[in-house]
């Protein structure tokens, strides 16, 4: 069963992102895999770990979450951690699992912010392998 | 997903896999280790006082290269504890682990002391600084003008890391490579200029001893505390040394760019050091020690290069307060998931996966002290500085010498666990204990500060030393509110480690 990977971070576009997902799932007849990916920001030094250890807490939270939401549509599931940021993590997966897609959400930034501050839906679109849907928080 | 999160992580870039990893990632770590340090920052802040200390002569460049001795000796340190806790774990918990939780828990407050009195000066210059580049002599000069920018500067600041915004690696790299230029640009022209005749009447020529340490007007006493300002301009180096050692598995790329790092950044010290005393004299830079790249700009690059260089200077010292809040943060969340200060610093915020709590409050008391302290201090940088110079050399130092306790029985298993983990970083940790307690007796008198004296010591002795000693105090009330963490047992690395190549020597999990 193809798979559609969808980034998640608990946000409010996110969700979007995800319940778009899993309408195209259905449509589809595929499955849906929840990626929650994070790599503290910054340089190193200070104590990284601690913080990747308390995001991780948070991140399966926020997946639990999300997969119950998920589960009420009847759409087959899974849900993936991993300690990369969020576009690499995405992208990965993706190519590894050989994903229909890949789809996020995005919290409305300009092109010109993206590519200053970098942006994850910006940068999955430079590297992402498999294709990419860009959902607007708007569009729900 | 979160835009703020997804900035490029330290060490990889898109697209950075396979082939491409090796090229960009290196660059990519020498650009973090040196943009941790902030090179023009750095002179900005402290070059004049080097050269203003009594008896200094003309050694200024000369402090530069010994300042970087400590350092390096305590990067072997960094190297070795990095191995036994890989996931960048840091002073805190390498102490904590090494020396056990008193040890450790200081060494936390440390850490954190360090991090808020820095925040003055970085404020302070960025107030100053912000007003020279609009040529706004009269406001560079109010109290009042400085300490709105600067409380301004912390809330961005601060605001910056809490939402956890990050410059794109390329971003991070033109900004980085316009600092270098610059700061070449300076040292050329300023070089040119005194050899061709274009510089005041006060510039000399240079001259071999002003790269040795020896033969100082003032003696070692002269040297120490040279040093001791020294050892803050090399600050936020090991950040960089430990991306590269975790980035990636790469056997070339990570540790020639610590390598390069490392001579690029000495060299540019020395360099920038040495022309602008050859350009300015030490007259002229102990005069302006409070902004000698400002004042120097102008008749060194002339209009409009000049703005360039105090451009660099704020960018410089806004990429260092980013490398001194963000870790600091993590080592105040690491401290509160030991459960060794309130439960509220382990806070993250579900939107920004950052430390919350710890930002946030980081950023209060910052900008507390720091109007505090630029409205009390004659001269925020220069005792600011000094004091920095301690509290560095305290955790720097305990970090030396936790990791030859926390491998002492690995020691005699090899030559080389012997000098690399065992005395190296001893002797890195002995320095700096010596240097922190000659700086101190030297620094005690309250007619050695510029800003006189508290409760009878030298203002620069206060700073450093008293409010390490407000911690020892707090770290009292923690042992009675927090007993579990204080009943923690010291751990010694496992039989054979460092044999066994690596791995985590401990649980990745973090303890209670």
């Amino acid at each position: 069963m193809p798979e559609i990977v969808v980034g998640y971070d608990g946000s409010d576009c996110a969700k979007t992102a995800l319940d778009e997902a899993v309408a195209l799932a259905k449509d589809l007849g595929d499955s849906v895999l929840i990626v929650f990916g994070f790599a503290p920001h910054g340089p190193g030094g200070g104590e990284v770990k601690a913080q990747r250890d308390a995001v991780h807490e948070l991140g399966e939270r926020i997946t639990g979450e999300a997969a119950a939401r998920v589960a009420d549509s009847g759409v087959d599931h899974a849900v993936e951690m991993l300690p990369e940021h969020g576009a690499d993590a995405l992208s990965d997966l993706a190519s590894e699992h050989d994903a229909r897609m890949i789809v996020v959400g995005t919290h409305g930034e300009s092109p010109l912010r993206g590519a200053i501050l970098g942006s994850t839906a910006h940068r999955l679109i430079q590297i992402a392998e498999r294709p990419v849907l860009v959902v607007h928080r708007e569009s729900a | 997903m979160e835009s703020a999160s997804a900035a490029v992580p330290a060490g990889a870039e898109p697209g950075g896999k396979g082939l491409k990893a090796n090229a960009i990632g290196y660059l990519t770590n020498l650009v973090i280790s040196i943009a941790s340090v902030a090179p023009a920052y750095s002179l900005a802040a402290t070059l004049g006082f080097i050269v203003a200390i009594d008896g200094m002569g003309v050694h200024a460049p000369a402090v530069m290269i010994v300042s970087f001795v400590p350092m390096l000796l305590i990067a072997s340190a960094y190297n070795y504890m990095n191995r036994a806790d890989p996931d960048c774990g840091t002073s805190f918990t390498w102490v904590t682990r090494a020396m056990g939780p008193r040890s450790g828990w200081i060494t936390g407050w440390a850490i954190v002391v360090a991090d808020v009195v820095v925040m003055a000066t970085l404020a302070y210059i960025a107030g100053k600084y912000t007003f020279l580049l609009f040529n706004w002599d009269s406001a560079a000069h109010s109290l009042l003008a400085v300490s709105i920018v600067a409380a301004i500067w912390i809330g961005v600041m601060t605001w910056i890391c809490y939402v956890g915004i990050e410059l794109s690696a390329a971003t991070q790299r033109i900004l980085l490579s316009i600092e270098i230029i610059t700061l070449a640009l300076f040292a050329v022209v300023a070089l040119v200029k005194v050899y061709t005749g274009g510089a005041p009447d006060a510039s000399m020529h240079i001259g071999l001893d002003w790269f040795s340490p020896f033969g100082l007007p003032g003696g070692s006493s002269a040297l120490i505390d040279g040093v001791l300002l020294g050892v803050f301009i090399y600050w936020g180096w090991d950040s960089g040394v430990c991306v590269n050692e975790e980035s990636e598995d790469s056997a070339n790329g990570p540790g020639k760019a610590a390598v390069l790092s490392t001579i690029l950044l000495v060299l540019i010290y020395v360099v920038v050091a040495a022309s602008a005393q050859a350009f300015a004299g030490t007259e002229g830079l102990t005069h302006h020690k409070n902004d000698v790249l400002a004042t120097l700009g102008g008749p060194v690059l002339g209009s409009p290069l000049d703005k360039l260089l105090i451009i660099t200077v704020l960018t410089s010292a806004s990429a260092s307060t980013q490398t001194t809040i963000l870790p600091t943060a993590r080592t105040t969340l690491s401290m509160a998931r030991f459960g060794s200060i309130p439960s509220a610093f382990g806070k993250i915020s579900p939107k920004h996966l950052t430390p919350s709590v710890s930002t946030l409050v980081m950023g209060g008391v910052s900008l507390v002290w720091t109007l505090f302290i630029i409205n009390v201090s004659q001269n925020v940088l220069g005792d600011s500085i000094t004091g920095l110079g301690f509290q560095i050399a305290f955790y720097y130092g305990l970090t030396g010498f936790a990791c030859a306790i926390y491998y002492r029985r690995e020691l005699f298993r090899s030559a080389r666990n012997f000098f690399m983990a065992g005395v190296v970083p001893f002797v890195g940790g002995a320095m700096l204990t010596y240097i922190f307690v000659k700086a101190f007796i030297d620094n005690a008198p309250v007619d050695s500060a510029y800003s006189g004296g508290v409760f009878g010591l030298g203002a620069a002795d206060a700073i450093g030393v008293g409010l390490l000693l407000v911690g020892v105090v707090l770290m009292v009330f923690a042992n009675i509110v927090y007993p579990r963490f204080f009943r923690r047992k010291r751990e010694t690395a496992p039989p054979n480690f460092l044999e066994q190549g690596r791995g985590p020597a401990v649980d990745t999990v973090t303890p209670e």
